[in-house]
């Protein structure tokens, strides 16, 4: 019981990042996962997969995913709560000093020193995930199977395949208009294939 | 009295979630079939307002989807109602994350499965990656800017500071460093101000 409250208000305090830039939410999650035992670090991955691929703003489909592997379907109840309510005030609240607020120079120097934070930690979320999946810097016995490692001094880099695709994936993003779902879905197939 | 209420926001609750379950090519396709459900078939708003509400809607960050349904249930039923709108709008997609969450783990020991996901998780970082990238290229407007992000990401990654506390310095910084800017801009004319001066007398 405690847990669902404790999971609600966790994500009460994210839900502003439901609003473009659901993914700065990731370290959040990996540190409270590892602080309170809920999940790995690959199962957080899975979530996050899992909300990339599901229509709808990624940070609440991640705190209902998260919910779930957590604390089952309460767990996903309450973490949907916990993000949405808030959305919805936060909108409305917005919404209504929106237009007096918004030319304000004070909250433009706000915003100004506020994106390059957020993109810092987005960035930071990316590099998360890769290490935490042997991506990139993988420790021995945690390698990933069937993959191929490029090291220097005794130390692992990277492994082949997987950068591969990290790079192959950000390119597809940039140059084309193919939907992330699709990407992940051929990503899929093609660790069938490769891995 | 209650009861009525609580029928209305069911009401919106229900027909939020109709345009939830069936827009999912994402971006505007949702805003015709708002204006066809809450102007003409319910007539909860009217025409005047609703174009107002969508004009809002997609000046604010966020989906304009979800931003419309909030407003529309405000308007309609007040806070209570703009809650049972957003949340009307999301379930469609929260039950299909469920879903795709309890069928992965059932297969989660499936050799394909796990090859699968071998492919994905770069995927994500791929993903994740791009989003970092497409935020940089509207924040990062100068040097001072770039030195913010660049602390953050070392903040984040060696000291393992936690988010919030970078995202209210961030705010502090940015409130901090446009005052600099201005103040150096303010000196800089007022340099050559005394110039034009000094040239004409």
């Amino acid at each position: 019981m405690m847990m669902l409250f404790k999971l609600g208000l966790m994500f009460a305090k994210l839900c502003v990042f439901a609003f473009g830039g659901g993914y700065v939410m990731i370290p959040s999650l990996i540190k409270a996962s590892e602080a309170n035992h809920w999940a790995t670090a690959s199962e957080l991955t899975d979530v996050v997969a899992i909300a990339g691929m599901t229509p709808g703003p990624v940070a609440v489909n991640a705190a209902v995913g998260f919910g779930y592997k957590v604390a089952g379907f309460p767990g996903a109840v309450a973490s949907f709560l916990g993000i949405a309510v808030p959305c919805a005030l936060i909108v409305i609240i917005v919404a209504t000093f929106f237009f007096k607020i918004y030319a304000h120079p004070k909250v433009k120097a706000v915003l100004y020193g506020l994106r390059p934070v957020i993109t810092g930690i987005i960035l930071y979320a990316a590099v998360s995930i890769a290490l935490k999946n042997s991506i990139i810097g993988a420790v021995p016995g945690k390698l990933i199977e069937k993959g191929f490692n490029i090291s220097a001094l005794g130390v692992n880099l990277f492994e082949v395949k997987s950068v591969v695709i990290v790079l192959t994936t950000f390119l597809f993003l940039k140059k084309t208009k193919i939907q992330p779902i699709f990407m992940i879905v051929g990503a899929g197939v093609l660790g069938v294939v490769i891995f | 009295m209650l009861k009525k209420k609580f029928k209305l926001l069911l009401e919106i609750y229900i027909a939020f979630f109709k345009l939830g379950s069936i827009s999912f090519g994402g971006g505007y396709s949702m805003i015709p079939l708002i204006e066809r459900e809450v102007v003409e078939d319910k007539k909860w708003v009217d025409k005047q307002k609703i174009i107002d509400i969508f004009a809002v809607s997609e000046s604010l960050p966020g989906a304009i989807g979800l931003n419309s349904s909030a407003f529309v249930g405000y308007s309609v039923a007040g806070i209570p109602g703009a809650i049972f709108a957003l949340l009307g709008n999301l379930t469609p997609s929260v039950i299909i994350v469920l879903t795709l969450s309890v069928v992965f783990m059932k297969f989660n020991n499936n050799p394909s499965v796990k090859s699968a996901f071998r492919g994905i998780y770069p995927a994500i970082v791929g993903l994740v990656a791009y989003a970092s990238y497409k935020m940089g290229k509207t924040a990062l407007e100068d040097k001072a800017c770039i030195g913010i992000m660049i602390v953050t990401f070392c903040c984040s990654m060696f000291l393992q500071i936690d988010p919030i506390p970078l995202i209210v310095s961030g705010a502090i910084a940015g409130v901090v460093i446009s005052s600099v800017k201005m103040i150096i801009k303010a000196r800089r004319n007022s340099g050559v101000i005394m110039q034009e001066k000094e040239k004409n007398f």
